[in-house]
């Protein structure tokens, strides 16, 4: 019945790739809440116009996050999505589930539940589309037995998210797993209990591959790297030599021209300090190319989408930390802590870290959080507007106002 | 400077002040209580968590997160 009446939404089903219209007209046969929720969609589709209204007072004692109210603008016309609230379950680091707890979840969800869920949405958490007000407290207490906790949403401490660091991939700088259990398991109170001006995220990816897209897409990115040089294996140069152009693929590519290929030699050779670790030579070579031995993260600050302000990357703030042991997580979380409390004291409703940062300055944010600014913050003097030099500064630099050398 | 968030138990006067404040308004940042109380921000987000775990305060979400009296304010239109 439903195909029938969505022909805009059928739309979407064409094509090579999964469709969500698929998933939830599967869900449907057996959730009318499901079948309204495709008429709900084809009719904001048709009117051009959202019908969900969001926010209110949905969630369980004594938390003020993971659940997020959703009501149909028309309860009477859509009975069974009148209340079809959102609820976000903490993840585990990296996404590992065994099928036994896959079913777990599932089997709760449908019984209280719409059955649609979002494995994992940009938050990262185990998404539950749909389920009525009277349904969230057995929900959370069912999950709670199961060993699940919620995980955030309003103004708190969204769900700290990490890639799958060394769980699978070479590549990992740091032990990314490890480090989002641990922060996350600190900072519950900041994830369960909103209390800020508006929310923060830390995302955790174990190279400058940044799989999950932290720099752009939170306010904390915790990007591993070295200090040490690239790690060059000669012999498997030269077997990379055998089947691609190194010059091209490899160096010319190169943002800072740090690699230089001897055809001659067939050797691959590197400029230490002039390489920015961008992963490309690493991405291209893996066999022949590593990281440096001396690894740990780069901790950057104001990433976030477009509300207040535009999108904005986040910075450098602290260019190398370790993180292998307990000790170097408290270091990352003290400094969290500062930030959050700078952030608390003068941010605006509903305004990120990074605006915060935008509108009082980068100085000023340096110096409430007592950290010292350093070279690796900018590019070169006035290269970054939020760091400010003084004219002694740039006569002992010998770089002019616009980057020229003097 | 410290820093750290405020933890252990809440000091119950504060909790009471939290409690009072909430009863004259609809509902509120919890920085605003802070200061509408004389509370460090930490200590009054120390006595919203028992608060709110006691069933007296809950959290609302209209485009940010307030604190209100548990019931006081409906979900909006």
């Amino acid at each position: 019945m439903t195909e029938k009446n969505t022909p805009l939404l059928d739309e979407l089903e064409k094509g090579k790739w999964p469709s969500f219209v698929t998933e939830i007209k599967r869900a449907a046969v057996k959730s009318e809440a499901a079948g309204e929720l495709l008429q709900v969609l084809e009719r904001s589709y048709k009117e051009r116009r959202g019908h969900w209204k969001h926010g209110g007072i949905v969630g369980v004692r004594g938390y003020g996050g993971g659940v997020i109210g959703r009501y149909v603008d028309e309860p009477q016309t859509y009975p069974n999505v009148a209340e079809f609230h959102t609820v976000r379950l903490l993840q585990p680091s990296g996404w590992f589930y065994n099928t036994k707890t896959l079913r777990t979840v599932c089997d709760i969800w449908e019984k209280y539940g719409s059955g649609l869920t979002n494995m994992h949405g940009s938050t990262g958490d185990i998404i539950l589309l749909g389920c009525k007000t009277e349904h969230i407290q057995p929900i959370f207490d069912e999950f709670s037995e199961a060993g699940f906790d919620l995980g955030g949403s309003g103004s708190c401490l969204r769900t700290p998210n990490c890639c799958v660091g060394p769980g699978r991939c070479e590549h990992a700088c740091y032990d990314t797993l490890e480090a989002c259990y641990n922060i996350t398991n600190e900072f519950m109170d900041e994830l369960h209990r909103p209390m800020w001006p508006y929310k923060s995220k830390i995302k955790f990816s174990g190279c400058a591959n940044d799989c999950t897209s932290s720099i752009a897409r939170s306010d904390c990115s915790v990007i591993g790297t070295w200090r040490d040089t690239l790690r060059i294996d000669q012999e498997a140069v030269k077997e990379y030599a055998a089947k691609m152009n190194i010059k091209a693929a490899v160096c010319d590519k190169c943002p800072t021209s740090c690699l230089t290929f001897n055809a001659e030699t067939q050797e691959l050779s590197v400029v230490g300090e002039d390489c920015t670790r961008c992963m490309h030579c690493i991405n291209v070579m893996p066999k022949a190319i590593q990281p440096g031995k001396e690894k740990g993260a780069t901790i950057l600050i104001g990433g976030k989408s477009t509300i207040v302000q535009s999108a904005f990357m986040s910075w450098v703030i602290v260019p190398f930390m370790k993180m292998e042991a307990e000790d170097d997580f408290a270091e990352f979380k003290d400094l969290m802590r500062r930030i959050w409390e700078w952030w608390d004291e003068h941010g605006k409703s509903r305004e990120r870290i990074g605006e915060t940062i935008y509108r009082l300055g980068m100085t000023k944010f340096l110096n409430g959080i007592e950290v010292a600014p350093v070279p690796q913050m900018v590019f070169r003097p006035r290269a970054n507007p939020y760091v400010f030099w003084n004219q002694d500064d740039l006569d002992r630099s010998g770089t002019a106002l616009d980057g020229s050398k003097l | 400077m410290v820093f750290k968030m405020a933890r252990g138990p809440a000091d119950p006067e504060i909790k009471a002040k939290v409690l009072e404040y909430l009863g004259k308004v609809q509902k509120a940042k919890s920085r605003d209580v802070a200061v509408a109380i004389g509370a460090s921000k930490s200590d009054v987000d120390n006595a919203v968590k028992e608060l709110t775990a006691e069933d007296l305060v809950e959290y609302l979400y209209i485009t940010t997160t307030f604190i209100c009296l548990k019931g006081k304010v409906q979900t909006p239109d």
